[in-house]
């Protein structure tokens, strides 16, 4: 059984009178520690879907079960409670609290679970460490860069140990050599801690560091036929040019 | 519950202009209805007192201001011999301002041996024997020693009257402590009263168990025979009635009070309301991260209720304050009411503001958490 299963899933919006149908009888595997991408331009539905994984948007119909538990059939409440449990959102723009510095940022999503304040400084520091940002706990994310509010934010999703971890564009915002240092935090973070990711991008380029590359289009998701030699050669490639 | 404490407190100091503008403003609506609840309260002791219920005060028929009453003083000794009646204490009264004013002194010339029993007095500094010798001695009441600086071994002049303060009283019954103590002779024979053998009113203690309406009636009826005739009252129906402007202009403050819980509820509303307004994103981003939305209606809540308590402690507590060491009281006709501070009205202020707090939270925090999350993250 696969970490999360997508079965028929269809969203649908109605914007100005047309009704629009950005995912349609979608179905999707996410094996545990795989790293998925998916592409597509702007407007396709990318964030729909990570927004129905994460359960802070229902579909029409279909179903998402995530290691055994149907994120679909939840209430509000309890979906909050699944997410400060099981799931990372790495936002485009970090979206992180202003008044809060970079380490009571990181702590927020440890303050919902019932963890040992020696538990939960242990995870803050070494989620600010895997980010490579334990220098700047105190920092509040007006005195960082766009980077590093980025790294926060990374950390901030994985504080928890989250299941699956979602971003929306997360080098979506950022110019291109600190698009390619998230990029090999990402990569790292899935190779190194095993953290299951799933990335949406519409920067083919960006996609490429995923194992499995997918492209929404049209409502459907089609899978670039992803035999592992190619993974290994597009990683590569983000190393060589995050070693520039 | 309180894990996310640290994060109110901040988002409540991030934007302190508009925190500090709307807990002051909250304070000058809680200090005034601190202010209006508290003359309300002196109002409502002057009758609820049992000194107000078992004391009859014996008026000239008709008659209002005090200079205008005058009693044979030998009348008290007609009332004592009715039965039911302990003791009767002859009063001139004497007072700068006759109508509505919030700097009334009041004088009461009373015989100084039956002063000491029949009214409960506490000398703070001072000696009752000193205020039997001395013709002119007087002892002055805590609040207007407090309003008029007064000490005692001052020398104090108002109008025609001069005299020595002997001593400072407090009283458990505050509108007593708006009244300065003569000896009954030296007022009567103030230049201006001229009213030897005449006094302002008789106060009449009743004995245990006698009915005072029933003993006011046979007051009345004994003396009308004689030269002037009377009035009797229950002495809390007497204030009240020689009040009766006053009364209804503080019946009429009520409404001032309920404006100004209105006013803080608006206020702490409108802020509340503009500081979701402002974060409609940011709680969207907590719900991301697994914070369930009624606890973001709580968090919401919270932010109300810090404003309000705080607006709220620090007018009430100002109006204590001054209530405290003001010494303030309004009056006519030589009767007052005391503002005092209380403990009850302390909690009712307190309690109000909190509960305004909850009240002013719940439009914004029900928006903050009902807002759907994807709509509120794709703001801009
Ligand atoms: N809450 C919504 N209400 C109406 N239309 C929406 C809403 N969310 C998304 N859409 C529309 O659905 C389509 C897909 O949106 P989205 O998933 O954000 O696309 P992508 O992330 O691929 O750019 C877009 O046309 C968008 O305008
Ligand atoms: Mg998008």
């Amino acid at each position: 059984m696969a970490l999360v299963e997508i079965r028929n899933l269809s969203k649908s919006f109605s914007k100005g009178g047309e009704v629009i149908f950005p995912l349609k009888d979608v179905d999707l595997d996410i094996e545990q520690g795989d790293f998925v991408s998916l592409m597509g331009p702007s407007g396709t539905g990318k964030s729909t879907l990570l927004n129905l994984i994460s359960g802070i948007d229902k579909p029409d119909q279909g179903t998402i079960v995530v290691d055994g538990v149907e994120v679909t059939k939840l209430s509000r409440g309890k979906l909050a409670d699944w997410r400060a449990a099981n799931l990372g959102y790495i936002f485009q723009t970090h979206n992180l609290i202003p008044v809060l510095t970079a380490y009571e940022n990181v702590e927020l999503p440890t303050l919902l679970l019932p963890l040992t304040s020696a538990e939960r400084r242990r995870r803050v520091e070494l989620a600010l460490e895997a980010v490579g940002l334990s220098d700047r706990a105190d920092h509040y994310p007006r005195q960082m860069s766009g980077g590093q509010e980025q790294r926060v934010g990374i950390a901030r999703a994985i504080v928890a140990h989250p299941k699956v971890v979602v971003a929306d564009e997360p080098t979506g915002s950022l110019d291109v050599k600190t698009s390619d240092q998230i990029q090999i935090l990402l990569q790292r973070l899935n190779r190194e801690l095993d953290i299951t990711l799933v990335m949406v991008t519409h920067d083919s380029e960006v996609s490429q560091i995923a194992s499995r590359q997918m492209v929404l289009d049209d409502g459907k998701i089609l899978e670039r036929d992803s035999n592992h030699s190619n993974g290994t050669s597009s990683s590569q490639h983000v190393q060589l040019t995050g070693g520039q | 519950m309180f894990r996310l404490v640290s994060y109110v407190l901040k988002g409540i100091w991030r934007h302190r202009a508009r925190t500090m503008l709307t807990v002051s403003g909250a304070a000058v609506a809680m200090f005034v209805f601190c202010f209006v609840g508290s003359v309300q309260e002196g109002l409502e002791r002057l009758t609820s007192d049992e000194d107000a219920q078992r004391t009859l005060i014996v008026f000239q028929e008709n008659r209002f201001c005090p200079t205008s009453s005058r009693l044979p003083e030998d009348y008290a000794r007609r009332i004592s011999e009715i039965p039911g009646v302990k003791d009767v204490m002859p009063v001139q009264v004497w007072t700068n301002n006759c109508r509505a004013s919030l700097d009334i002194v009041v004088f009461n010339g009373a015989p100084p041996k039956q002063l000491q029993t029949a009214r409960n007095l506490k000398l703070t500094s001072g000696s009752w024997s000193e205020f039997e010798s001395r013709r002119d001695a007087a002892i002055v009441g805590r609040n207007v020693a407090t309003r008029r600086n007064l000490k005692t071994g001052d020398q104090f002049s108002i109008g025609d009257l001069d005299v020595q303060v002997v001593g400072i009283f407090s009283s458990h019954v505050p509108a007593e402590e708006n009244l300065i103590y003569t000896g009954l002779e030296f007022l009567q024979y103030t230049r201006g009263l001229d009213s030897a053998g005449l006094v302002t009113q008789h106060e009449v203690h009743l004995t245990g168990n006698a009915d005072p309406d029933e003993i006011a009636s046979s007051i009345d009826e004994a003396l009308r025979a004689g030269p002037v005739a009377t009035t009797t009252r229950r002495k809390g129906a007497f204030q009240t009635s020689t009040l009766s402007d006053l009364v209804d202009l503080i019946g009429f403050a009520h409404y001032l009070g309920y404006a100004c819980v209105g006013l803080v509820l608006g206020l702490v509303a409108t802020t509340t309301v503009m500081a979701v307004q402002d974060r409609i994103k940011e709680h969207a981003v907590l719900q991301t991260i697994g914070v369930r939305p009624a606890r973001v209606f709580r968090i919401v809540i919270a932010e109300s209720l810090i404003l309000c308590l705080a607006g709220g402690f620090t007018g009430t507590l100002a109006a204590l304050t001054i209530l405290t060491w003001g010494g303030l009281a309004i009056g006519a006709e030589g009767v007052t009411i005391a503002f005092r501070p209380s403990i009850h009205l302390a909690m009712v202020g307190l309690l109000v503001s909190a509960v305004v707090g909850i009240l002013a939270g719940i439009i914004p925090a029900t928006q903050a958490a009902r807002t759907p999350i994807v709509t509120a993250l794709r703001q801009p």
